[in-house]
Parts: structure tokens; sequence; C-alpha cells
């Protein structure tokens, strides 16, 4: 190996031993106790040797699922290794394996996989990233390049750690959708420590959904950071669904003026689950906007935690931001802690946020009743709606319905996805 | 078809009917008209069995039938409707497929077959015309950015498409333009006919103009103070409300 990723590897084991595992005595992991569950996965020591990456890897016991009526470019990653990457791509558009890089491009692989000092801080996840993660998919679109097709990439996984480290560089006015899409075979526990870093150029846009339904025996890490250069946009799409214990940390730097990104999220958690987001939106340029919206619905035990916190940097003039995290409890013994952090440092702004947790509404029921639904029926039509509202903003509409049939399926309702969709999309 | 009985009725333990007596025969339209706060909208709510309004006394026959011992929907299959006087928005829910799972909830109730997708649309698309509703609302939320006057047609829209047998009307003419108001009174007298009542809550003459009641009450403190005919709803617009407290406490 070289001693340029060589050095890379230690900085990242050196930073993990110095801030170790989370605990609940850290501000931001207050609510998420990951250290017994966790334990069992540390022990193993990956393999860090560069490899291709197409290795042959045991398929034949798990099943991608894929999602139903996509047309999409796809990518395959089984237990932290690329197994497929697409044959032809669009002139300008590039996907590789990390592990190819790691072998043919030390100084890229070791900028993509470099953790810094203060993600690490938040989160020595992901220094143990830096020096454990075997692959990922390293994706290019070049300026002026608009991807017609999104990009797929599924995760599968065995009961083992999995150290995933993605990079997506989109260049200037460059245009792409990518989708993370986490499953693993339900019932098999597991670990997931995937961190994504993308860059967009200035007057790029990316749509972003990360929809995680991995096994509720598992446990998933996950980090993602943007970084975005004047005019440029972002949308992002956050789905947890699945997972014993998940925790998301979502940065977003607004590096440069005129930069605008829109959150949306929306976490069902039942039984004994528990899913930890936290946000981060860093407005350091002027003009820039931020539009933020994560719905929870939370039923059985489960325990679900926001925190979304806005930074408003001096200079950060003419900053436009809104944030709203609203949870629907379903059963009085699930809870949430949800926390709205503000701090700005210069006068010229707008900003708004705001949290509220609560129960369906009566007079919406009542209306409902009114027109002959049942109790049950109203219920989850409601509770639907309240997760749609966030779901409606996903332009590609086989993604949307996907995810939502996967929601109304998880709801804790005896009701039919299609015959109810039938009328949504008959109407329409 | 409806028979009240010194209904009383409380909300959050504070009494707003004070022993109503109201008999509707099958067919008839009433109209209910009395000051801001007398009770109206409580009849009406306690008509469609809403929670939280307690009846303490009385009775409510309803086709034969005690009407309380139905749960809401059940009296929507059984032909009761409620137009609100302040329809809620319920963003996320699509206005055709609520009217859907309601239509076919009371087929069912009524053993009938449920209807597809298609035959659906058919009857929405047609219904919708009674009341000069444009087609493309169906796929809105429910009253979601509804304009008053969109709101209040919907209900009517709705009305048409549950086909009750005892309508309540919350002053459905409330908040219309004159030209609304033509509209939705038009719906209403199309739907009227020998085998549906029909209970008109309003403040307002106009609407009276339009559809003609064959009986009009006064609800005032609660209670019943006075009905009569058309002729009535005439005097109560130049007269106010007030000789008819002074007539009932003589
Ligand atoms: N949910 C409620 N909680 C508490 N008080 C209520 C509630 N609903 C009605 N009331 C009270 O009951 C009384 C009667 O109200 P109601 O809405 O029935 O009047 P109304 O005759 O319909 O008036 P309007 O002409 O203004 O519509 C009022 O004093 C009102 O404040
Ligand atoms: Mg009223």
């Amino acid at each position: 190996m070289s001693t340029l990723i060589q050095e890379v590897r230690q900085r990242g084991e050196r930073l993990f031993e110095r801030h170790g595992i989370p605990h609940t005595r850290l501000e931001h992991w207050k609510y998420t106790d990951i250290r017994r569950a966790i334990e069992p996965w540390l022990a193993e020591k990956a393999d860090v040797s560069p490899g291709s990456g197409y290795e042959a890897l045991p398929t034949d016991d798990v099943a991608f699922q894929g999602i139903d009526g996509l047309d999409a470019y796809r990518i395959r990653v089984l237990d932290g290794r690329v197994i497929e990457i697409p044959e032809a791509l669009p002139e300008g558009v590039i996907v590789q394996p990390l592990a190819r890089l790691l072998a043919d491009d030390e100084a890229r692989a070791a900028r993509i996989l470099n953790a810094d000092e203060q993600a690490s801080l938040f989160n020595g996840l992901v220094a143990l990233n830096t020096a454990r993660a075997q692959d990922g998919v390293v994706i290019t679109v070049e300026a002026g390049i608009e991807l017609a097709r999104p990009i797929l990439i599924q995760h599968m996984g065995h009961a083992q750690a999995a150290h995933i480290c993605h990079a997506l560089e989109l260049g200037a006015q460059a245009h792409a959708m990518v989708i993370e899409h986490y499953e693993t075979p339900e019932q098999t526990a597991g670990f997931t420590n995937v961190v994504s870093r993308v860059q967009l150029g200035s007057g790029s846009s990316l749509v972003h959904v990360r929809l995680q339904q991995e096994s509720s025996a598992r446990m998933h890490i996950g980090r993602l950071d943007v970084c975005q250069q004047r005019d440029s946009l972002l949308k992002s799409h956050v789905i947890t669904l699945g997972a014993q214990t998940s925790r998301l940390d979502l940065v977003v730097n607004l590096n440069e003026a005129g930069a605008s990104c829109e959150l949306n999220g929306l976490y069902l958690t039942a039984g004994r689950q528990h899913a930890d987001h936290h946000t981060v939106i860093e407005h350091r340029a002027p003009y820039c906007r931020s539009r933020e919206e994560y719905r929870g619905i939370l039923d059985g035990r489960s325990r679900a935690v926001f925190n979304g916190r806005v930074v408003v940097h001096e200079g950060a003039v003419g900053t436009d931001s809104e944030q709203r995290n609203a949870n629907l409890l379903l059963s009085d013994r699930a809870e949430i802690d949800t926390k709205p952090e503000l701090e700005i440092y210069n006068d010229d702004v707008r900003c708004a946020h705001g949290a509220t947790v609560g129960q369906l509404d009566e007079a919406q029921l009542f209306y409902m009743k009114a027109r002959g639904l049942d109790d049950s029926q109203a219920r989850e039509l409601l509770t639907f709606a309240f997760a749609d509202e966030v779901l409606v903003r996903l332009d590609v509409s086989a993604v949307r319905r996907h995810i939502e049939r996967l929601s109304f399926d998880k709801l804790p309702y005896a009701g039919d996805f299609d015959a109810m969709s039938l009328g949504l999309e008959e109407s329409a | 078809m409806l028979e009240i009985k010194n209904l009383h009725a409380e909300v959050d333990g504070r009494e707003i009917l004070k022993g109503i007596d109201l008999r509707i025969g099958t067919g008839e339209v009433h109209a209910i008209m009395g000051p801001n706060g007398s009770g109206k909208s409580t009849l009406s709510n306690v008509l469609a069995g809403r929670e939280g309004y307690e009846v303490t006394a009385g009775t409510i026959m309803y086709k034969g039938r005690n009407l309380l011992d139905l749960s809401p929907e059940e009296r929507v299959w059984e032909g009761v409707f409620l137009a609100f006087q302040y329809p809620v928005e319920i963003p996320g829910v699509n206005n055709a497929y609520l009217l859907r799972a309601g239509v076919n909830a009371k087929r069912r109730h009524l053993g009938l077959p449920e209807l597809d997708a298609m035959d659906f649309m058919q009857l929405v698309r047609e219904k919708a015309q009674l009341v000069e509703l444009d087609p493309s609302f169906l796929s809105r939320g429910v009253n979601e950015g509804f304009s008053g006057g969109e709101k209040k047609r919907n209900e009517i829209f709705q009305m048409a498409v549950l086909e009750p047998s005892l309508a309540i009307l919350d002053e459905t003419d409330s908040g219309l333009d004159i030209d609304a108001l033509k509209i939705v009174a038009k719906g209403v007298n199309k739907l009227r006919s020998p085998e549906r009542s029909m209970i008109m809550v309003t403040h307002y003459q106009r609407l009276l103009d339009y559809v003609r009641p064959d009986v009009v009450h006064v609800l005032a403190d609660g209670r019943i103070l006075k009905s009569g005919g058309p002729e009535l709803a005439q005097e109560l617009d130049r007269r106010g409300y007030d000789w008819v407290r002074e007539e009932a406490a003589a």
C-alpha cells in the first residue's frame, strides 16, 4: 500500500482512538446510545488492501429488491464492496469503485477518504470509516452534463460490518439525480457505516434520495456531507424506515452566494426502533436559501431524535432559511426528542423554524367520518397524508410510489395501498 | 323522517341546547334561523354525532330508529349528511379518494356492490356539474387552498354524491357571492325530492328566496322560540330577533 493512503488510514485510526465511539455524554448523542450494540461489529478488522472490487462475493442468498418501474443506471454494493457498475454511461459521466481509485489514483482516493477533524468530533465513526472503508462509489458528472436518468446505488449486506465511502462530484451546470438505497435481508443483524461526500459545482443541481430500509436488527450509521458552490441547488430526500438503530448526520455547506438547499425527511419508526437525524445547514455566504422539513411518525415503543441546526455566519447577508419538524405519535409509549437550533451571526436574515409533536387532528377525523369513513380508515388516511406531504415533493413518480407503498405498508393499519392509490392516480 | 324531543346537549360541560323539539316530515325543507351563538351548529353537530357534544336529555328518532345509537359513519350510511359551516382542510387527502371511500363504505353497508374507479369517476363528474365545480378540484387535497365559496360548493357536491335522505346544511350560503349563491341554490333545488328532507341553517333571507322552505324556525338561546311559514323569514329579515324573544318571554 502506498504511503499516502497509509497515512490517511492511520490518521483515521488516530482520530477514531481520540474521539472513540460516540457516547451519551456528548451533546449531540444525548439520546442515542450505540455503544453496546456496536461493540461486536468493531472487533472485526477489515481487510483494507486495495483490490479491483469485483471479486466474487456470495450473492445467491441475498436478493436486491430494486424499485419497480424505475429506469436508472444501476450500481450494486454488497457488504461494502461494489459488485456492479453500469456498462454504458453517457459522455461526461464517470462511475468508479473507490477500490479501483485506491490502486490507480491515490491522491484522489486519499482526498475522498479523508475525514476532517470536525466531522470526527461530531461522530467518531466517520474517522473509523476513513480507516476501514474498502470501497464505495465515486461518481463524477462533468461540467454542463445533464443526466436524464437517475443513478441508483443499491446496497445489500450480510450480517457483518460494512464501511462504505461514496463521493459525488457535479461540475458547473451539471444536473443529476442519485438514489442511495439501503436494504438488507430481514432479521439479519449487521452494521452499516457509510459516508457520502458531495461537491456541487456552480450552477449545478442534484436531487439526492437516501432510502434506508435495512433489517430491523441492523445498525445503520450514515453521514452525508454536501459542499455547494455558487448558485447550486440541492434537493435532498431522506427516508428512514429500517434498522434497529439508525443515525444520520446530514451537513450542508452553502459556501458561495446564491446556493440553495431543500431538505425533506421522513422517518417511520415502530417496535423498539430508534432513529436519530441530525442536520446542519451552514449559511456561509450571502443570499443563500435553505428549506427543511422533516416529518416523523412513531409507533410502538420506538424513539426518534431530530436535531436541526442552522448556522448563519457573519457576512451571510440575505439569508433565507425555514425549518420545520413535525411528529405524529401513534402510541403513547413512543418518544420524540426534537430540537431546532438556530445560530445567527448577522442581522440581515429571514429565519423561521418550528417543531410540533401531536396526535391526529380531531376535526379532520370527524370530517372524514361525516363522509362515511370508519374510524380506522379515517386514521389510516390521515396518517398516510401526513407522511405523503413530504413525499409529494419527490418528483420521480416511480421512486415516490415505491416509498409511498413502503411507508403505507409500515403503518399499523389494514388498508390496501393499491386500492387507495387508484383513486389518487385516476383523479390526478 | 326526523323527530327531536326535548333535546338537551352540552359542550365542555356547558348546556347549549336547552330543550329542542323539532319534527321534520319526509321531503320537507326546514330553515333554522337565529342569532350567533344560539346553538344552530351545535344542533347540527349533535345530529352528525360529533364527539364532545353530549346529549344529556331528550331523544332523536330518525326513520323510526334512535339516531343517538349510531356512530357518525353509520349515520352517513343510513342517509344523514352534514354540510359543515366551516369545512376543514385536509392537506394530502385527495378529495376524490375520500369521497369514493365514503360512497363505497355506504354501499357495502347497504349490501350494494362497490363502485370501481371508472364508475365512480363518471358519477362524480356528473355531480360536479350540478354545482359547476371544476373537476380538477377532485384531484386536490380535501378543501386544501379552496376559497370560502369553493369549500361550500364542495360540500353540496359531496352531498349530491352521497345522496342522503336527511341533509343538514349549516350556513352553506355564508361567504358566497351572489353568483355562487345562485349556483349553490340551484344545486340544492335539484337535490330536492319527495324522499329527501333538508335542514337549512341560515342567517339570510336571500337563500330562502331561491330555495323555498316549508317551515322556518327561530332558534335562540338553545330553544326553538317560534316556527312559521316562509313569510316568517321575511319578517325576521326586516325586524331582527328581539321581538321573537320578547314574544316568547311574554
Ligand atoms: N367546541 C366548543 N367548545 C366550547 N364552546 C362551544 C363549542 N362549540 C360551540 N360552543 C359554544 O356554544 C354556543 C353555541 O355555538 P354554535 O356554534 O352552536 O352557535 P351558532 O348558532 O351556530 O352560531 P353562528 O350563527 O355564529 O354559527 C356558543 O356560545 C359557542 O361558543
Ligand atoms: Mg353555526
